[in-house]
């Protein structure tokens, strides 16, 4: 555990290294971006100066790395806000939708997954063969999009879009979550689905399985403790993917529904070039990746004791 | 390049873009389920947003402020809330966009045009409740001068702003500058602070200003305005505004059918003709005083040749780029100014002509197919879809055109460095010819990028910059104008209309042609 932790540091590190160079290497000027196109040279130097990109690029890292070291992860060019502040406003939204998707994803997958593999080949399995296959083909902005003509417009059913806290209006934050999390939630959903049936009817054919069938155990027993407890390793895994993915923010989701989440401010700084706010949601997403990487493995040892040494 | 003359550097619908792809696929879907779509009024429990309450006003817009210091911010979904918060001395008059008295009642002129005195209004207030005096005029002006701050060069001319008495201010310029009006007036970049706001309160999340409204809270979804009963024009009739941010314009036009929001300016261009027709929404569109151009590279031969960019001249269909970019909502025009404007020019010597543009190239001795590239970027889709137009349009003269589409900071720094053989591109917000005209065509100008020089050209704008009489000066910049088109040194395009939509029953509000979005008088049905 101290030793994964460490290694986690040295990543950390080295990705922020790498995040340092990457932004600052993309072409594009932050402060032409800033000033829109009209503006004299003097207002371009001073701001230039304000933003510290007057400074060595080797310099540049280091105040900016010490100062991550004490959580301050800067200010943003373009909105002059603090980089920890703008995350944090947007933080919730984005924990939302990632759960919520998660658990969407899950009640589709594990039952769709689990049938399919008992019954191979069966119209079951063929169905949802073909629903994963439409899950992971239709364009995510497509579905947002029908969803939202459908029940936002024609019926009337739900609110278009936006977001309110829970502890604000708990119907109206239930009512906004539901499409995004649906859209979201079926395409991880389909991706896991595969995977579930692979893994269930991996585990169906392996030997410890027969001999526990042969020895008489109920269908049942045989099910939860044999077949499902050792599937579960994967799926654990392609959960915990999906999860990073899905807390990275949904760029696309989030703007047609109006979601105020991470992705879209990742997005408006890569698009202004807003050097501390990109370097500030990258590094977080990185530790979220860490994090969730060694969640998975502790998982791992709690289901599987043999991975424990 | 896309900037303002009062600098407002991004159209509202590209600010938080939507892919292309997105684009394209949403007008598909909208395709799909068009016949559905009845547009009856539902409660779809709108208001939960935070604006609160049943006479405040839900506009949706299409993207967040990125920050709320008048001063420092050149993003026009900031200026959409400021508009409602900030004053500033003079402002533009709804109909004609002419100056009229705001903060200041009343300004004259010396003789030698070189010192204008203003009187300030009496009675006015802050929203912190401090008087409003010439101490606050002199310590913003002086915040934006000293500073650097974004609108500096507004204030290139001034030698100084005084205030000798508490309802006077007196500007001193250091050469005539008949166009002073539209650079302390024409957009809430010179806001008027209360002296030493900078140093109390945190002006990019809070304000403090002279408005109808004072700023409530801003976050990642909306801006919440309330009204200020102390207003020096009246309170505001309704009980508050919400800006809230909806990017996809199909959702928000979903957003005001049902009932959610009262006003937007994100309507799908697809959608416009259909919505003519709709009893459910109230459309309204109005030229604005924004342009769109194509502009070549005159250190990239042949685009050096005027006879070569008159044939591309002659080639393009602006009518066709025009309906195609806006479906319909859009004027073309050979010149920059649109119709409604003082300085409009009714300049129009290229006729879509094929046969000339052929004939011309010959001329100039190009052998074709000439292979031509077009600078666009998807931060404005409209450049993307223009230049597939303009490029089956140029094809069937021999002009083979490479499109490339790069995101705006990329396109940003290959237009600094040359690195191009054309571009299509816009300007906003044009009020003065002062500020369209001369800095992108004079010898050497700042936004001179294709590196245009024409000597009477030259004397004109200079001439122009200068004259006080109006007349005078309109006279001076037609003969510009015409020089500058018939040399191509932009191919000027089209004018965009201003689109929004409204609840029926909605009053007290005007669609503007400078895209300025005034609540102040707005009632709700």
């Amino acid at each position: 555990m101290l030793r994964r932790t460490g290694q986690s540091v040295v990543v950390l590190a080295g990705v922020s290294v790498i995040v340092f160079a990457l932004v600052h290497l993309v072409p594009g000027d932050p402060i032409r971006l800033a000033l829109g196109t009209r503006f004299s040279q003097e207002t371009y130097d001073a701001l230039r100066e304000r933003s510290g990109l007057d400074q060595p690029l080797v310099e540049q890292f280091f105040s900016w790395a010490g100062a991550a070291l004490t959580g301050d992860l800067g200010v943003s060019f373009r909105s002059g806000e603090t980089v920890t502040s703008l995350i944090a406003e947007r933080l919730p939204a984005t924990l939302t939708l990632a759960f919520a998707s998660i658990l969407v994803a899950l009640l589709i997958a594990v039952p769709l997954g689990t049938l399919s593999a008992l019954r191979p080949r069966s119209l079951v399995d063929r169905g949802a063969t073909v629903l994963s296959q439409i899950g992971i083909s239709v364009p995510e902005f497509w579905m947002a999009i029908v969803l939202i003509l459908v029940f936002a417009g024609t019926l009337g059913w739900l609110p278009s879009g936006g977001y309110v806290p829970l502890t604000e209006d708990p119907l109206g934050w239930a009512q906004r979550l539901l499409m995004p999390a649906l859209v979201t939630g079926v395409v991880s959903g389909s991706v896991i689905t595969r995977f579930v049936r692979s893994s269930v009817l991996e585990a169906l054919g392996a030997d410890h399985v027969r001999t526990a069938q042969a020895k008489g155990l109920p269908t049942r027993q045989v099910f939860t403790w044999h077949v499902l407890r050792n599937a579960l390793l994967p799926l654990v895994t392609v959960t915990g993917v999906q999860l990073a993915y899905l807390l990275s923010g949904v760029v696309v989701v989030e703007i047609v529904f109006a979601w105020p989440g991470l992705g879209q401010l990742a997005l408006q700084a890569v698009q202004a070039r807003d050097y501390p706010v990109l370097q500030g949601a990258i590094l977080l997403f990185a530790v979220v990746f860490l994090v969730i990487n060694l969640v998975v493995d502790l998982l791992y040892t709690a289901i599987d004791p043999r991975i424990r040494r | 390049m896309v900037g303002r003359q009062d600098d407002v550097s991004r159209p509202p619908e590209v600010t938080v873009r939507a892919s292309r792809p997105l684009a394209l696929a949403a007008a598909g879907a909208l395709a799909l389920t068009a016949c559905g779509g009845g547009g009856e009024s539902v409660d779809t429990g709108g208001g939960g947003g935070g604006g609160g309450g049943g006479n405040t006003l839900v506009a949706a817009v299409s993207a967040q402020p990125d920050q709320l210091d008048p001063h420092k911010t050149s993003a026009y979904p900031s200026f959409q809330v400021l508009e409602n918060v900030y004053d500033t001395l003079v402002v533009p008059n709804a109909e004609d966009l002419t100056m009229e008295p705001s903060l200041a009642e009343d300004w004259e002129t010396s003789e030698d045009g070189l010192t204008w005195t203003f009187t300030l209004r009496d009675g006015v207030t802050f929203h912190d409740g401090s008087e409003f005096d010439s101490a606050d005029v002199v310590y913003s002006y002086n915040r934006i001068i000293d500073e650097e701050l974004q609108n500096a060069y507004r204030f290139a001319n001034v030698a100084s702003v005084e205030a000798p008495d508490p309802r006077t201010v007196v500007i001193t310029l250091s050469q005539p500058t008949p166009n002073l009006l539209e650079r302390i007036g024409a957009f809430k970049g010179m806001a008027i602070l209360p002296e030493g706001a900078a140093d109390q309160v945190d002006l990019t999340t809070e304000a403090v200003g002279t408005g109808p409204f004072t700023l409530e809270s801003s976050d990642a979804t909306s801006t919440v305005l309330a009204p200020y009963e102390d207003h020096w024009g009246g309170a505001p009739n309704v009980e508050g505004v919400e800006f809230r941010y909806i990017t996809e314009p199909a959702a928000a036009l979903t957003a005001l059918q049902n009932g959610e929001v009262q006003w937007t300016d994100n309507i799908p261009p697809q959608q416009i003709e259909s919505l003519e027709g709709d009893d459910a929404v109230e459309l309204a569109t109005t030229p604005s005083v924004d342009y769109w151009y194509m502009s070549m590279n005159y250190a990239r031969p042949p685009f050096d040749n005027r006879d070569v960019r008159r044939a591309i001249s002659f080639a393009v269909d602006r009518a066709a780029v025009a309906e195609a970019a806006w479906f319909g909502a859009a004027q073309p025009n050979q010149t920059a100014i649109p119709e409604d404007s003082f300085f409009y020019n009714d300049y129009a010597p290229f006729e879509h002509d094929p046969d000339q543009a052929t004939q011309l190239l010959e001329q100039a001795g190009v052998s074709t197919p000439l292979t031509m590239g077009l600078m666009v970027t998807d931060e404005f889709p409209e450049t993307v879809t223009a230049a597939q137009v303009i490029a089956g349009q140029l094809e069937e003269v021999g002009i083979t055109v490479n499109i490339e589409t790069l995101d705006f900071a990329t396109w940003l720094d290959r237009q600094g460095q040359g690195d191009y053989d054309a571009f299509l591109l816009g300007w906003l917000g044009n009020l003065d010819p002062a500020a369209y005209y001369q800095e992108q065509h004079v010898t050497g100008g700042a936004n001179n990028y294709q590196k245009y020089s024409n000597p009477e050209v030259d004397r004109l704008l200079q001439q122009g910059a200068a004259e006080t009489d109006e007349d005078a000066r309109k006279e001076i910049y037609d003969q510009a104008a015409q020089l500058i088109v018939d040399d191509v040194s932009y191919l000027y395009l089209y004018n965009p209309d201003v689109v929004q939509a409204w609840v029926p029953g909605l009053s007290g509000y005007q669609i503007r042609a400078d895209k300025a979005i005034n609540f102040e008088d707005v009632e709700l049905p």
